[in-house]
């Protein structure tokens, strides 16, 4: 009995192939569009955000209480020892890594500018966030006796200096006096991350100890999940297990990269609606004029004794046949091109200069999310269901008798 | 042979075009029709020959009065179960074929069966033997289209009988015909009707037709003039 419905739906959509097509290439093209904005805006966002986890925040960052209103070296984490051995223990935490911080400046025989001392161990950095990964220009490496320094990419220009020349940081110490130190630029980096980039000094954290007189404790203590679903979890546990310290999510150290991912999941999904009217309207002028074309025919099958639910079945697995046949090629394409700019990234170096002013990468990686391909199955079927309600109504109004005498 | 299969009782049919007008077309029609007959509704256009087939089948409805099909009150049952009725039990020949234009002549005449979810190979099995009977056989993968008027009646019929109905309702079958093919037709659904026992109405105004029928009723403005057993 399916069968024959099948036959004729399929038989009636051959009937009217052209404007079948159509109708399946309007959806799978507006899918494709849609699949490829989604996963290259993704992208873009999760880069800026996990630059900022990488580089900074990790996915959840230890400081001393209220260090973040007031950060000063009278507001260290005491005893980064013991809460990296509770790190240690806990099997969801991939790595952490401390920090000693402190605003000061920075100097050159012709400029000066307000500048972040971040006093780090690099290898752990590098284990940890893959520091070294954003080197822009120099070497990873503060040299044998530790007087080399990183600059943050923007502040290197700004402070036009380059690799090899030499800087003096000066900050005030914990006896509340301003040390300073006189050090060699040896690498640039470009994290992406606008602080860093802007303000930071990366210096060996002994030299730091040394400059800044805290012979212990850090600022931050950066701690790396393996699973960033467990961040809440282990997040809780932190907090039970040292009620002391503020323990504080990538989204609370950087609200507005939270706001710019809410932000475009509100465009995502007004772009899903935007799909979901085209598909809509799509199916639905086909239908309307499908069913209208053969309320005669329909009214022959009513008559020789085929159910309104019958036919209404049929109509309902024409229109998904096109909703679905659409779906395929806009996942297909929409799939392929995602992988590609998944695997080798856009490549948008003609912008850099306005996407540098966001903090995003020249080249943008593509996200392929299972969510993509669902949301748009749902925004398809919903179309082709609400679709074909109108066709529908007016086929149930029409009895037998008069579809047939429509000629 | 003799029992009353088909009752026709005082059924009126008012069609209302605008508020303000009212036509009459059927007026209190009484009419039974024994199993096994071949029984034609004859008369002039608008005499209410087909509006009665369309009432008799359930594709219309009646202002008043019932009708029952071995005594099944149609007038009383909701659109699916009329939906069934057709299926089940009553094959309908339209003057203008009314074949599915997408289907072959064999899926058309299979179509009903399917709906009945009868199996492939009893629907294949049953239409081959009808389209030999109606002289079809070599016409089965055509579509409707690349039929002659003729053909697609003999299509038609074929559909119509090969769900073996209780019942066939033939609305001026012969009405596109010439009257070779009319002639052709007629003996065939004549022959039908003895080899298969099935009841058969017409509605016709033509001769030939008239001439076959064993039971002749005779309507006029809405109105039995004439209600005969022949032979």
């Amino acid at each position: 009995m399916f069968r024959v419905l099948l036959r004729i739906a399929l038989l009636s959509l051959r009937r009217r192939l052209s404007r079948s097509l159509l109708v399946i290439a309007m959806i799978a093209m507006s899918l494709w569009g849609l699949l490829f904005m989604e996963g290259l805006y993704d992208g873009m966002t999760e880069q800026v955000i996990d630059n900022a986890i990488r580089s900074d925040s990790g996915d959840l960052s230890l400081f001393a209480r209220e260090y973040r209103l007031d950060p000063g070296l009278e507001r260290l984490l005491a005893e980064p020892a013991e809460i990296g051995r509770f790190l240690d223990e806990d099997s969801r935490v991939r790595s952490h890594v401390s920090r000693l911080r402190q605003d000061g400046l920075i100097a050159t025989a012709h400029y000066s500018r307000n500048a972040v001392i971040y006093g780090v161990d690099l290898g752990a950095e590098d284990r940890h966030g893959r520091l070294a990964s954003y080197l822009d220009a120099g070497a990873y490496d503060f040299g044998d006796k530790g007087r080399g320094a990183l600059l943050g990419a923007r502040l290197a220009t700004k402070m036009k200096v380059t690799v090899g020349q030499k800087i003096v940081v000066s900050a005030q110490n914990s006896a509340n006096d301003v040390s300073a130190l006189s050090l060699r630029v040896v690498g640039i980096l470009k994290t992406n991350n606008m602080a860093l980039d802007e303000n930071a000094v990366f210096i060996e954290m002994n030299k730091a100890r040394e400059l800044l007189m805290v012979p212990e404790g850090v600022s931050q203590l950066s701690v790396l999940l393996y699973n960033k679903e467990k961040v809440a979890a282990v997040q809780q546990g932190l907090r039970v297990r040292f009620p002391e310290l503020d323990v504080l999510g990538w989204d609370e150290l950087y609200p507005a990269l939270r706001q710019g991912r809410e932000m475009m999941e509100i465009f995502n999904l007004i772009t899903s609606l935007l799909v979901f009217c085209v598909a809509g309207l799509g199916i639905f002028g086909v239908m309307l004029v499908s069913v209208l074309e053969r309320l005669r025919e329909f009214g022959i099958m009513l008559a020789i004794g085929t159910t309104f639910r019958e036919i209404r079945t049929m109509v309902f697995v024409e229109s998904f046949i096109l909703g679905f046949s659409g779906y395929g090629g806009g996942v297909l394409l929409g799939g392929l091109t995602l992988l590609y700019f998944y695997n080798f990234g856009l490549d948008l170096t003609m912008f850099s200069a306005g996407l540098d002013a966001f903090g995003m990468d020249a080249i943008t990686y593509a996200l392929i999310r299972p969510s993509y391909f669902f949301t748009a199955l749902a925004a398809v079927s919903v179309a082709t269901l609400v679709s074909v309600l109108l066709p529908l109504r007016i086929l149930k109004k029409a009895r037998p008798i008069e579809a047939i005498n429509k000629i | 042979m003799n029992s009353s299969f088909l009752e026709i009782r005082k059924i009126s049919k008012v069609f209302s075009p605008n508020k303000n007008v009212e036509v009459k077309a059927l007026s209190d029609i009484n009419i039974s029709i024994h199993r096994g007959e071949f029984a034609v509704l004859s008369g002039p256009s608008g005499s209410g020959k087909t509006t009665l087939l369309n009432i008799i089948g359930g594709l219309d409805g009646a202002s008043c009065g019932d009708v029952l099909l071995d005594g099944i009150a149609i007038t009383a049952l909701d659109e699916r179960q009329l939906s069934h009725l057709r299926r089940d039990h009553i094959g309908f020949v339209f003057q203008a074929y009314n074949l599915i234009p997408v289907l072959t002549a064999r899926e058309n005449i299979e179509y009903v069966m399917r709906l009945q979810g009868r199996s492939q190979a009893e629907c294949g099995q049953r239409s081959a033997e009808v389209a030999a009977k109606l002289d079809i056989s070599e016409l089965l993968d055509k579509l409707p289209n690349q039929l002659s008027g003729g053909q697609q009646q003999r299509v038609a019929v074929a559909r119509a009988v090969a769900s073996k109905p209780k019942l066939i309702l033939a609305d001026e079958p012969t009405a596109n015909l010439d009257s070779k093919s009319a002639a052709n037709l007629m003996d065939m659904m004549q022959q039908l009707n003895e080899d298969e026992g099935i009841t058969i109405v017409f509605s016709s105004h033509d001769p030939l037709v008239i001439s076959k029928a064993k039971h002749s009723i005779v309507l006029r403005d809405g109105e039995v003039v004439a209600n005969d057993h022949v032979g």
